[in-house]
């Protein structure tokens, strides 16, 4: 388990990273959201062990990484926004060269090697050089190499930044099967959709503090207390409106593109009474339906779009 | 007994890399090797002929290490963060040893395999009259400063975090250390702390202790430290057994021994490998600190 204990990152006067409180088990895919400078990147290098906190810590498994951070790092893969590969070598001789820096023993290494290849699909590229490769398969390279020990925490910052949408969809794919075997994985971004589609959990940070953490359907349902119903009436919309904002519930109707875009504070059962009544009052409703809230909606009502 | 530890960062600078980049351009890197090895046996015969001064072959030697040495280890740390792979590193089950150990040793390697290629010509020069002492004392002079070269390479490569740069100051700190700062010595001091106290007149091993302490307080060890004076001295060891004997009125006999009591060339040498000793125990000490080690 990743136990995220009020940590802390200044760099002097300003405070890039404001005590983060948060908490992943295996099998959580993580989507830590937020704008560019919102303290992402430091935030994973702390949980990295590369960048020492200013205040707080965080413990994996136990072990405290700001303490001990050379037990910390082999239970960790790390996957930097910017990253480099080493060149003229081949793609076997640079997962062998980390696979023997992380101490695997020889015996071992040709089968964890093949290994790490085939869930990143590279098996086709072994023996090719790291620097033909392109983007995509560097991108995946990355991350076998990232897996070469088989850590329990992986640590990926933007990995799907500059990649072409085939190779989008094959990283995703990666980082579900990755969640699916039970690591913990946090992934930052700033593009929601994709992270829409795999995470479990997320965490939206702006100017350094984490404003909300949890399950996506949990967040989801707590922003949408207040409901936006998009009515479509068929026929003049005035009447409609005029008679909508009689209702206790409603509070506030925008006539948009011929619907009209009303806010609810009622839950489902206040939802239905009032399209009974609509009816019943000779109202010819072509559509009713609640706006459901998208990551991007999420990211949107809860941000104000500042940097740390 | 414990398992010898690997050091992949060694054995892959050393061999695999040089192994694929001459797979991948075997003509370019084979055009490059026939023009050394071209241009070492012409030198070569050029000394056997001519049975050039033992200086000859070593200042070829330095000027060799003062050119590649800086091209060995501008790049040791500043590629990895210019490719941004150090941080890849850094997380490895590799400790700050290895790292600078693989990094250092592999360029410590290099240098004392390019040093050793003079071997030959120092062997065929000056083939009456070679001294073993000129010999050992010339060929540790030249590693001992690519050694001194490398570290303070991998340093400034770690510091500066700039390739380019690094490789300039290298070179830039050379022209300065080998060319200005002995040229304005002379210029201003006219050579005058050398006639206060003569090598000649060193004839025991307290006098050259206090001639070495006599150097650095009057700054002629900015001369005498110089590699390159260093290596035009030990040209006078091969008189040492044609002059024998005491010569009251010729130094020529003197001049070499007191060069002897002043463990010249082994001297400098110490120097410049306690200088590179440093360098890396800084590299260690900043690796430990920024790389969390």
């Amino acid at each position: 388990m990743l136990d995220v204990k009020g940590l802390r990152k200044e760099f002097g006067d300003l405070v890039a990273v404001r005590d983060l409180y948060f908490q992943l088990h295996p099998g959580d895919v993580f989507g830590f959201i937020g704008p560019n400078g919102a303290g992402k990147t430091t935030t994973i290098k702390m949980l990295a062990t590369l960048l020492e906190p200013t205040a707080g810590t965080a413990t994996l498994n136990g072990i405290d990484i700001v303490r001990h951070p050379e037990e910390v790092r082999p239970l960790l893969g790390y996957m930097p926004d910017f990253f480099g590969l080493y060149e003229g070598i081949t793609v076997t001789e640079y997962l062998e060269f980390f696979a023997a820096a992380y101490r695997i023993p020889k015996s071992q290494r040709a089968t964890v090697i093949e290994n790490v290849l085939e869930l990143t699909d590279l098996t086709v590229k072994k023996d090719a050089y790291v620097e033909t490769l392109s983007r995509g398969m560097q991108q995946r390279l990355c991350l076998a190499k990232s897996l070469i020990h088989d850590p329990i925490l992986l640590l990926l910052d933007e990995p799907a930044s500059g990649l072409d949408p085939r190779a989008r969809i094959e990283i995703k794919e990666l980082i579900r099967e990755l969640g699916a075997m039970g690591k913990i994985v946090l992934v930052s971004s700033h593009i929601l959709p994709e992270l829409a589609d795999f995470c479990n959990k997320i965490g939206i940070i702006e100017k350094g503090e984490l404003l909300v953490w949890g399950a996506v359907d949990e967040i989801v349902r707590q922003l949408q207390a207040n409901r936006v119903l998009e009515i479509k009436p068929l026929g003049d919309a005035e009447p409609l409106i005029q008679r909508l904002e009689r209702e206790p519930l409603v509070h506030g109707v925008e006539p948009r593109n011929g619907s009209l875009y009303v806010h609810f504070a009622g839950g489902l059962e206040e939802q239905a009474d009032l399209l009974s009544a609509l009816i019943r009052d000779g109202f010819r409703i072509a559509t009713f339906r609640e706006e459901s809230l998208d990551l991007e909606d999420v990211f949107m009502r809860i941000t104000k779009g500042e940097v740390s | 007994m414990k398992a010898k530890s690997e050091n992949p960062l060694l054995a892959y600078h050393l061999f695999v890399f040089t192994r694929n980049r001459w797979r991948r351009q075997p003509l370019l890197y084979g055009a490059a090797a026939f023009g050394i090895a071209l241009s070492y046996f012409f030198l070569f015969m050029l000394i056997a002929t001519y049975e050039a001064s033992l200086v000859v072959p070593l200042t070829i030697a330095l000027l060799a290490i003062c050119f590649a040495a800086p091209l060995m280890a501008y790049n040791l740390f500043s590629l990895e963060y210019e490719k941004h792979t150090w941080e890849s590193l850094a997380l490895t089950r590799l400790t700050a040893r290895e790292i600078l150990w693989g990094k250092w040793g592999v360029v410590l390697t290099r240098v004392a395999g390019l040093t050793l290629l003079f071997l030959p010509m120092l062997l065929v020069s000056e083939a009456d009259s070679i001294s073993a002492y000129a010999v050992i004392a010339g060929l540790l002079l030249v590693f001992s400063w690519g050694a001194l070269l490398v570290s303070f390479g991998m340093w400034l490569s770690f510091k500066l975090k700039r390739t380019l740069s690094t490789a300039s100051a290298l070179y830039a700190g050379q022209v300065l250390v080998l060319l200005l700062t002995p040229v304005l010595y002379t210029l201003f001091t006219n050579n005058q702390a050398r006639d206060v106290m003569p090598i000649y007149l060193v004839q025991s091993h307290s006098e050259a202790v206090w001639w070495w302490i006599f150097s650095f307080l009057h700054l002629r060890f900015l001369v005498d430290l110089n590699p390159f004076t260093t290596l035009l001295e030990l040209s006078y060891l091969r008189d040492i057994y044609a002059f024998a004997y005491y010569d009251p009125y010729s130094e020529r006999a003197l001049y070499p021994y007191g060069l002897l009591y002043l463990k010249w060339g082994f001297t400098q040498s110490a120097f410049y490998l306690l200088l590179a000793a440093l360098f890396a125990g800084l590299t260690y000490r900043g690796l430990k600190i920024a790389w969390r080690k």
